[in-house]
């Protein structure tokens, strides 16, 4: 893993796939949380306008961001999304699952276990673009109040999956636009600032 | 008056204050009255203390003492409660205290349809007694704060399906509610207060998984309560057992499907410990069984209800046995098998026990009993050789039987070959040929694999005589030649590895058994089959045997065998063919030679025959038609022919038939025919219909004789008819002479006339040949035979011509019979037309001089003395009655001749 971060660092045809892998990968991740959340409306009889609220803390967008930045924004926004999908998926089986496996819970699954590739793709690009010490953002704040009452989790678990459609698309979006060239730059820029630093 | 005034008021004053003392003093005694039994003033001093509510869930606890001066009521004491939701009354009740419960803390409970989250519940109560009440005393339930969000109660409640539930929902200040609703329910909605709004659902299906109740606000925000409607455990027949004589096993119905949701999933408990694979609905627990019989106890709980199922049992009389373990053969024979097992259940060896073995050869199931204690092991009897068997085992308790026990794993165990069985052995007879045949012997009859088969043969008064040969295994016939007149004993074995078969004898007559004196009697099949039965003979010592084989074709008979005590039996074979003529004879069998009963002739399912199964022929004998056939070949006679019917059919379509019931029959007549085209066909009648149809056309002739018959008939009526022409022209010859040819005058002319034409109209004779021949062409007036017609202008001359060939040319007169012969209703007069014909005509001279003759006079015709034409044609006016009809004739009778003018006209008419 290591070695193909170095080579998408180093202008390798491998460091112009890496970013586009982890775009394709998010925008199939997109796909499938937004199946998900269609079958959870479904199953829950929710409008779409219900629960938008963030969850999410991240500093907000700006043009100002370089990629390093934009990089771990969306990076640690995945890793928020994934803590709460874990707790959603959890309580929701605890709380209100009824032991079934049919297609809602088969979809969940699947986007439960395609967020981490995502989050690990998403890490070794930041890896790249900051060097091996990387800063591994942080999900120790993340206030985790899941409702007591059940209405109100099936709300929130609603809210938790939108959160994590949303990201998927941002980190799609921004993943393509995330030229190659720019992350290795980036890269230099960044070793050139940290050896100024030293 | 004064006075009186003063003594009046004085009186008033004295009864008013006496009616004030009297007050007074009641009232004194009331209070009195009241002090003692804790009351006073109306208002009861006796009343609730210490008065708490509570609530859970939605049901209202309330709970209070009485108030010490309660002590001294004797009777009892009411309670009156009255429950108040957003301050308005929705409930009263009461609660009678007796004198015993008093000084005791009372409490009464009552479930709100609110939750109490939802408006303000408030309840309070007062004592009575005696018509006196205490003062209310009010408890409120600890308050409703206004919620800063939107929210609906209750949450989480699991409902029962059947039920009906409210739910509620508090908007906050600033927002409006919108409504509420519930996906797959109906719901009736109420308006509590301008905040509160409650919706109440009658709970009439099972919820799937948890439904939701939402409330929403005009703005679109939503909040919600998620409920879950279900049933209480339903779960019945609750039955223990034991397997192994140490736990209890019990099962029963768990009734409604099992839910799915945990939260509300049912909890098992047997005597008090859980059950795991309770839902399945079985339990099991161990404990130590004996003799006696005990409750055994199920309770079911979830969070709707909880259920007790009881069964009372002693399971030492509830033994359902474990499988037998390790079933095995432990001693292998031809025909019988040994069996043993083992128990894993140890206790198993002290029971008195009745195990079954079933027996599985493949096609049937048999199954044999045995009993004995602790029972490990059984012995199979009536094996075939050589054969597979899948065996296995259960057993059950002797005594106490309670059910089967489980049965072991099935073992393949395959018996011990041996000899073959006896064959089964019959023969046929045709002349000094006797085919000696076997059946095939079946896998379980061969024990193993057949070698060859021995068949020797000697006459029976020559045992030691014996001849033998070895037939191939694949062979399952022999045929003989043997000597009719002697009786032979035949005798055939089987050969496999275990050794030589019993051997099977058969004696063959002396004589042909297929020439005695025995009659073929007629046999319908029916379903394919043939159902025989015959009368008991008292030959048959070993039963009866019934053959068969097609009567035409190759003779591969087949036989079976019935036991002596029955004398019927239905034959099947997968060889029988429909439209095929089978032969079946019944035998008795003997200690010697089998002896013929009866025989039979059939077929098993008839089948249409095909047409044109006749050859035909015919024979025509005057007006009669004889259609003979060949005999129909008994091939070709795929049923049954019960008769023949010969149809005929003549050129207009009349059919008639003759019929034969004689099955043998080969010829029909068809009589009294016409000379005509008949078209023949001879059907057979079967039970399925006429068929078979051939046909052929015949053309009749007439007889001679009978050609004979009309020529000479016809001969004679000539004959006849000639000598009566003859006879009356003989006896009218002066009439006809003078008829026909009459003597012609000599006409009388003078000299002028005949020399000075000019002088006279009329030309002298104009004696044209050609149209005097035309003129005389009058054998056509004659022709009595033909009808009058018209014959218009020149179409005279055809006609003149038609009849020269017969010789009338020139001759007609002669001919002529007009006494007999002239028509005359043809030869109508039609008035206003000229007397005369005018055109083409010539009037002949010498014709018309006939009018002398006596007889003429004496016929002619008013109308034709009119002198009207016939009609337009010449010829008509030739006729002997227009030439006697011109009156000019009739006044001068005796002129030699007569001069019409129409003559005189005649030659411009012949110019023309």
């Amino acid at each position: 893993m290591a070695g193909r971060s170095t080579r998408s660092i180093n202008g390798s045809n491998g460091s112009r796939t890496a970013p586009a892998r982890a775009a394709a990968l998010a925008d199939l991740l997109h796909y499938e949380c937004s199946t998900l959340l269609e079958l959870f409306r479904k199953k829950e009889n929710f409008t779409e306008d219900v629960a938008d609220r963030r969850m999410v803390s991240v500093p907000p967008p700006s043009s100002q961001l370089d990629t390093r930045d934009k990089l771990w924004r969306i990076h640690s926004a995945l890793l928020q999304c994934q803590k709460l999908l874990e707790k959603a998926v959890a309580k929701e089986e605890e709380e209100l699952g009824g032991g079934k496996k049919g297609e809602y819970e088969n979809k969940r699954k699947l986007v439960k276990e395609r967020l981490p590739l995502l989050i690990l793709s998403t890490g070794e690009l930041l890896k790249a673009a900051e060097g091996t010490t990387s800063l591994t953002p942080s999900v120790e704040g993340l206030e985790l109040n899941v409702p007591t009452n059940l209405f109100d989790l099936k709300l929130w678990v609603y809210r938790v999956y939108k959160e994590v459609n949303y990201w998927s698309k941002t980190a799609t979006n921004t993943l393509k636009d995330l030229p190659s060239v720019i992350v290795k730059e980036r890269a230099r820029t960044t070793r050139a600032r940290r050896s100024t630093r030293r | 008056m004064l006075f009186s005034h003063l003594l009046a008021d004085a009186h008033c004053l004295s009864l008013q204050m006496r009616m004030i003392m009297i007050s007074w003093l009641l009232l004194l005694s009331l209070f009195r009255q009241s002090t003692q039994d804790g009351q006073g003033d109306g208002v009861l001093r006796c009343g609730p203390q210490n008065v708490t509510l509570a609530h859970n869930d939605q049901t209202l606890l309330l709970k209070w003492e009485d108030d010490p001066s309660c002590s001294v009521i004797r009777d009892g004491l009411v309670y009156e409660l009255q429950v108040l939701i957003a301050d308005k009354p929705v409930h009263n009740g009461e609660v009678v205290v007796t004198p015993a419960q008093i000084g005791s803390t009372h409490s009464w409970k009552w479930t709100s349809h609110l939750p109490s989250q939802c408006a303000r519940h408030s309840v309070r109560l007062r004592s009575q007694y005696n018509n006196q009440s205490s003062p209310w005393l009010q408890k409120m339930l600890p308050g409703m704060q206004s919620p800063a969000e939107i929210s609906v109660f209750p949450k989480d409640k699991i409902l029962e399906v059947g039920s009906r539930a409210t739910f509620c929902c508090i908007v906050p200040e600033g927002k409006s509610f919108r409504r509420m609703y519930v996906n797959g329910y109906k719901g009736i909605e109420k308006k509590i207060s301008e905040h509160v709004h409650a919706l109440t659902l009658h709970l009439e299906q099972q919820s799937e998984n948890w439904s939701d109740v939402i409330c929403e606000t005009t703005k679109g925000e939503i909040s919600g309560a998620s409920f879950h409607a279900g049933y209480p455990p339903g779960d019945s027949d609750l039955q223990c057992e034991t397997r192994d004589l140490e736990s209890v096993d019990c099962f029963w119905n768990v009734g409604r499907k099992m839910e799915e949701l945990a939260i509300v999933r049912r909890k098992y408990q047997l005597h008090g410990s859980p059950c795991i694979s309770g839902h399945l609905g079985k339990c099991s627990q161990k404990v130590e069984v004996d003799a006696a019989e005990r409750n055994w106890t199920l309770t079911v709980t979830n969070p709707l209800g909880k259920l007790e199922l009881h069964d009372r049992a002693d399971l030492t009389k509830r033994v359902h046995m474990v499988a037998p373990d390790k079933v095995a053969a432990s001693t292998v024979n031809p025909r019988n098998i040994s069996l043993k097992w083992s128990w894993t259940v140890q206790k198993y060896s002290n029971l008195n026990l009745t195990c079954q073995v079933d027996v599985s050869d493949g096609d049937s199931n048999t199954t044999t009993k045995n009993f004995g204690v602790g029972l490990t092991a059984a012995v199979i009897k009536d094996l075939i050789p050589h054969w597979d068997y899948d065996m296995r085992v259960r057993c059950g308790t002797a005594q106490h039987f309670w059910k089967w026990g489980d049965w072991s794993r099935s073992v393949k165990i395959r018996t011990k070959g041996d000899v073959q069985d006896a064959l089964d052995v019959w023969m046929k007879v045709k002349e000094d040929q006797t085919v000696i045949s076997w059946k095939v012997p079946l896998t379980n009859q061969s024990h193993g694999e057949i070698f060859d088969y021995k068949v020797s043969w000697a006459k029976t008064k020559e045992k030691n005589q014996s001849n033998q040969t070895n037939v191939s295994r694949s062979n399952h016939s022999l045929t003989l030649t043997l000597d009719p007149s002697e009786e032979y004993m035949v005798t055939v074995t089987a050969r496999n590895i275990n050794g030589s078969s019993s051997p099977s004898t058969i004696i063959i007559p002396r004589h042909n058994l297929d020439k005695s004196e025995v009659k073929t009697s007629w046999i319908s099949g029916s379903n394919g089959s043939f159902f025989l039965s015959w009368p008991v003979s008292p030959n048959a010592s070993c039963g009866y045997i019934v053959d068969w084989c097609p009567v035409f074709g190759n003779c591969t008979f087949e036989w079976m065998k019935v036991p002596l005590n029955r004398t019927h039996t239905t034959i099947f074979s997968k060889n029988f063919e429909d439209g095929r003529r089978y032969l079946l004879s019944i035998y008795a069998c003997t200690e010697g030679a089998p002896v013929l009963l009866q025989r039979r002739e059939g077929y098993v399912r008839e089948t249409k025959i095909e047409a044109k199964l006749f050859k035909l022929k015919y024979k025509q004998e005057d007006s009669a038609v004889e259609v003979s056939w060949e005999p129909i070949p008994l091939e070709k006679q795929t049923a049954s022919i019960h008769g023949y019917i010969l149809y005929y059919q003549d050129k207009s379509g009349d059919v008639f038939n003759v019929s034969t019931d004689d099955p043998e029959a080969t010829s029909l007549t068809a009589k009294n025919l016409n000379i005509s085209t008949y078209t023949f066909t001879v059907t057979a009648l079967t039970a399925g219909g006429l068929c078979g149809n051939t046909s052929i056309n015949v053309i009749l002739n007439p007889p001679a004789d009978q050609i004979i018959m009309l020529t000479l008939i016809s001969l004679g009526a000539v004959f006849l008819i000639l000598s009566v022409s003859i006879i009356i022209c003989y006896r009218h010859w002066a009439c006809i002479k003078d008829k026909v040819y009459p003597p012609i005058p000599k006409p009388v002319l003078t000299e002028n006339w005949l020399t000075s034409p000019d002088e006279h109209t009329v030309r002298p004779l104009p004696f044209d040949q050609s149209h005097y021949s035309e003129v005389l062409d009058v054998p056509e007036l004659h022709d009595k035979f033909r009808p009058p017609q018209p014959v218009v202008g020149q179409d005279y001359m055809p006609f003149t011509f038609s009849q020269t060939p017969k010789g009338y040319y020139n001759k007609p007169l002669k001919k002529l019979q007009p006494c007999l012969t002239l028509p005359t209703t043809g030869l109508t007069s039609q008035p206003g037309l000229p007397s005369f014909p005018i055109n083409d005509v010539f009037p002949n001279p010498s014709y018309n001089l006939i009018v002398q003759g006596e007889d003429q006079q004496s016929q002619s015709h008013p109308e034709i003395q009119d002198g009207m034409p016939i009609i337009d044609s010449g010829y008509q006016a030739q006729s002997p009655e227009e030439s006697f009809s011109t009156a000019e004739l009739e006044e001068e009778p005796d002129s030699p001749i007569s001069c019409v003018s129409t003559y005189i006209l005649l030659p411009q008419k012949t110019s023309k």
